[in-house]
């Protein structure tokens, strides 16, 4: 649309003051539809506007065209030579608007020029509904022009127009002042007396006029309505049409059905008020060449997170047009990876809505997805695809595993799936009353398998463990239960001298008898290879730590304390990296070491513990031996521990010794 | 008679245990409290500690002045039976009758809770005290106690003095051999000894008797032979804060 030709053209004094004028690229200039003769350039560009126009154009413009043609007719009819006058009344800016009417359409109401001009430019917009789309027309001065052209004719009554004909006075001397309703002519008063008109009703000529007015608007208003009819249908057509080619050839073949059928209209006197327009061929036409597409291709929607179970995916997509689905083929198969192998299997599933759950799918794996829309014309191009993931399956607890103390639990798991997952969430809740829904505890984004949980004291804590991918998060792992009671260890077999046996449930060491003298050992940074050694796999929390061991009379043992990266190939107490308590029975005599370092105290203790309580304590840099069933005090390091230690167990003749967890602390340890 | 008496914080509000201190060869009650450094762990613990004398002074009793370790200074904590010692010189049943119930009519004390330790002579006294007395104390503890009188010149002196020639009445303030007949509860006896010290050079105190004896009567003790320490109250004020501890343990259970 070139809204600058409508002012450029506006200037020129030949072209109306109301019309706008575009210029079309879409009509051949042999297909242009000529109405007025001379002024070829000005209608084709009205014309053309129209055309421009999105939604309106092509039927504002054969309205246009229709109207003009009428009026071109009338011109004709009533003798109007001289088409430049017509032209020369809608130029003339000087006409007064009488802005008077009763009919909205008309936009009787002042506008001003450059206003109409900018109004016009808008499309779509109310102002051009009301206007006709064709913004001079509904102008007051365009109806007072009209009322002068039909002043030209002289007083011919035309019964079958209905209208009223004013003639122009031709006598000045006697000027006609009142009206023949009979004979429906201007008569001078005195006529009226006259046998002529002598019964016939007269009425004032200004009375007259303004009813020859009102019906003239009447049938402005019906010509209006056709014309919105037309623009309607003009409407459709748009919206049937795909091609700009479609709708030219078909407005090529409706104009010249149109035109055929207008003049036709025109020279059997129409019938304004029962005149409607009969598009029933035009439909007719249009049937055949409305044929339905193949669809456009639908767009498959990304993964909604945490959508996803183990072996289900909601897989979703969306079609971004009004074309006509019956169908959707939704196609899928699991991500290759890079090595060269046997092709994924490819599945497929027609639907009819806009979404699918697939199911029977492996965990922890990606699919890609991709969806067709089918009609009665076929299938539309695939969709790009989606990679949808299913979620993991669940993590395996290594119960056997767990370590904890008063204030915190060491939980590590087996993954469960065999390719990485992007982390872990571990769940707990109290098992104080398991009728009752406790609070879950969520510990999140857990990147790898095993986690330091904070607890309480004394409680019991129901442990589950998650692995999440970006398809969601798998179902909950088998159940850990965890008492914050004392601590809990076990024997770490890997710390352990070939020579010990460690049991199934990790708490007894056992050294059996050796017959064949044993080799040497060679060293090893792992396990123990000189002292007969086994060390426990503590939580690596500070705080106190209280745990016991249970021992023989008689059995030569070690029990105490070392860090991780201790010398495995010295005895415990040998060093400065562990501290523990030895006791040797020879000759019936017990005799009781507090080894560190290679020193110990000069410590007799007359009643032999049979059962070893140990207290680590962090926070007071403190190691306590004690006489369980006597509860009494035996011993207490006082030991630099910069970094975690372990409980280590040493048999130095064939026997067994048990460890027992899980007990809180006695009374008189906390003395110490 | 004079004695000490510490009374901690929390005897301000109500009563509590009563930790009696025995002293040494001529010491009087003044030993303890003013080099003994007992103040801070009595008071984290809340025990009222009573320091008796060692010894009835000013009696006028001939030969009670003559020796350092027999007369004044030196009751030994026996009832004596030999004239002219036995009207006055009557320290068992001072420290384990007369003061307790001196004490309990006049402090904020718990009459049931009661445990006894002492140094050297009063090593000696704390033990026969709570041997001679099941379940009257209960914790007992000793620094460098005489383990053994019978067998060692100090008691051989005053035990002969005080008590005659019986040797059978002497056993009956002995340790060792009182262990030896223990029926009673279960006591948990802590003894730190210095090895430094003199006198165990000397063969007074004879620690090893009584641990043996012990071992084989399953009494528990804990001995401990602390390197470089001797017999003066540096070893005591060292070590005071883990006897005091072990007497809390059974006091306040």
């Amino acid at each position: 649309m070139e809204e600058e030709s409508g002012e450029e053209l506006g200037l020129d004094r030949s072209t109306p003051k109301d019309f706008h004028f575009y210029h079309m690229d879409l009509y051949d200039s042999e297909d242009r539809l000529h109405l007025f003769p001379e002024e070829n350039t000005r209608m084709r560009k009205v014309v053309q506007a129209e055309m421009a126009n999105e939604s309106r154009g092509a039927g504002d413009g054969k309205a246009q065209r229709d109207l003009q043609e009428e009026v071109d007719e009338l011109v004709h009819l009533y003798g109007l030579e001289d088409d430049h006058e017509l032209g020369d009344e809608f130029v003339d800016e000087n006409i007064p608007r009488t802005g008077v009417s009763e009919y909205p359409p008309y936009m009787m109401k002042r506008r001003d020029p450059a206003r109409e001009q900018r109004d016009w430019r808008l499309s779509g917009e109310a102002a051009e509904a009301e206007d006709l789309g064709f913004g001079g027309w509904g102008s007051a001065g365009q109806c007072q022009d009209l009322r002068e052209a039909y002043r030209y004719t002289h007083g011919r009554a035309s019964e079958e127009y209905e209208c009223y004909v004013i003639p122009e006075e031709e006598d000045e001397e006697e000027a006609a002042d009142v009206f023949c309703v009979t004979c429906k002519t201007p008569i001078r008063a005195f006529q009226k007396v006259f046998d002529e008109h002598k019964e016939h009703e007269v009425i004032p000529l200004n009375e007259a006029l303004e009813s020859a007015k009102d019906e003239i608007h009447k049938n402005m208003y019906k010509l209006e309505k056709q014309i919105i009819e037309m623009e309607n249908f003009a409407n459709h057509l748009e919206e049937v049409f795909i091609t700009v080619e479609d709708a030219v050839a078909m407005a090529d073949r409706l104009g010249k059905f149109l035109k055929t059928k207008t003049d036709v209209e025109i020279s059997a006197q129409p019938e304004f008020e029962d005149q409607t327009l009969d598009f029933s061929d035009v439909e007719q036409l249009m049937g055949s060449i409305n044929t339905i597409p193949a669809p456009s291709a639908p767009v498959i929607n990304p993964q909604v997170p945490n959508s996803a179970t183990g072996s289900s995916v909601r897989v979703c997509w969306s079609l971004y047009s009004d074309d006509t689905v019956e169908s959707y083929q939704l196609s899928y198969r699991p991500v290759q990876d890079s090595s060269p192998g046997t092709d994924q299997a490819e599945f497929t599933v027609t639907v009819k809505e806009t979404y699918c759950s697939v199911t029977n799918l492996v965990p922890n794996t990606q699919y890609e997805f991709w969806v067709t829309a089918h009609n009665r014309a076929g299938p539309s191009p695939s969709s790009e695809r989606a990679v949808y993931m299913t979620a993991p399956s669940p993590p395996i607890i290594k119960t056997k595993e767990i370590r904890s103390c008063e204030e915190a639990v060491l939980i590590c798991w087996e993954s469960g799936n065999l390719n990485p997952v992007d982390s872990y969430t571990v769940e707990l809740t109290q098992a104080e009353s398991p009728e009752a829904s406790g609070v879950t505890e969520s510990v999140v984004g857990i990147p790898t398998c095993e986690s330091v949980v904070q607890l309480q004291p004394g409680r019991s804590y129901i442990i589950y463990v998650r692995a999440l991918n970006m398809g969601g998060p798998s179902v909950r792992s088998e159940p850990a239960t965890v008492h914050t009671i004392g601590s809990y260890f076990r024997l770490n077999k890997d710390t352990c001298h070939p020579w010990l046996t460690i049991s199934e449930d990790g708490l007894t060491a056992v050294r059996s008898e050796r017959r064949t003298p044993a080799r040497e050992l060679s060293p090893s940074d792992t396990h123990f290879t000189r002292c007969v050694a086994v060390m426990g796999n503590l939580i690596p929390v500070r705080g106190h730590h209280y745990w016991e061991v249970e021992v023989d009379e008689h059995l030569d043992y070690r029990v105490g304390v070392a860090f991780a990266d201790v010398r495995k190939q010295e005895d415990l107490g040998a060093n400065c990296l562990s501290w523990c308590m030895r006791h040797t029975f020879a000759s019936s005599r017990h005799k009781y070491e507090f080894l560190h370092n290679r020193t110990t105290p000069d410590i007799r203790i007359t009643v032999p513990p049979k059962k070893i309580g140990i207290l680590l304590d962090y926070e007071h840099s403190k190691l306590s031996f004690f006489n369980v069933d006597l509860s009494q005090h035996l011993y207490t390091f006082s030991c630099q521990l910069h970094e975690f230690v372990h409980p280590c167990f040493s048999l130095e003749k064939p026997g067994c010794l048990k460890v027992h967890n899980g007990i809180s602390m006695p009374k008189h340890v906390t003395f110490y | 008679m004079k004695f000490a008496v510490y009374l901690p914080p929390k005897a301000e509000t109500g009563k509590c245990p009563a930790l009696y201190w025995l002293s040494g060869l001529t010491c009087t009650e003044q030993n303890f409290i003013s080099k003994s450094g007992y103040h801070q762990s009595a008071s984290e613990h809340g025990l009222v500690v009573i320091a008796p004398d060692t010894s009835p002074r000013g009696c006028n009793i001939k030969g009670e002045d003559e020796s350092w370790d027999f007369g004044t200074g030196a009751g030994f904590y026996v009832d004596a039976t030999e004239d002219p010692w036995k009207t006055n010189y009557r320290m068992y049943s001072y420290v384990t009758e007369e003061l307790p119930q001196l004490i309990n009519a006049n402090f904020p004390v718990d009459p049931q809770r009661m445990s006894i330790f002492g140094h050297s002579m009063g090593g000696h006294g704390a033990l026969i005290c709570a041997l001679k007395n099941p379940g009257k104390y209960k914790s007992v503890s000793a620094f460098a106690p005489i383990c053994n009188p019978v067998l060692c010149p100090w008691g051989k002196k005053a035990f002969s003095g005080y008590l005659g020639t019986d040797q059978s009445k002497w056993k009956a303030y002995d340790a060792t051999h009182l262990v030896k007949s223990y029926p009673g509860s279960q006591l948990d006896i802590l003894i730190d000894q210095g090895k430094d010290d003199q006198f165990l050079l000397d063969g007074q105190l004879l620690p090893d008797n009584f641990i043996a004896a012990c071992t084989e009567k399953k009494i528990p003790v804990v001995f401990r032979l602390q390197e470089g320490y001797d017999h003066s109250y540096y070893f005591i004020a060292t070590f005071i804060t883990d006897h005091i501890r072990h007497h809390a343990k059974y006091l306040n259970a």
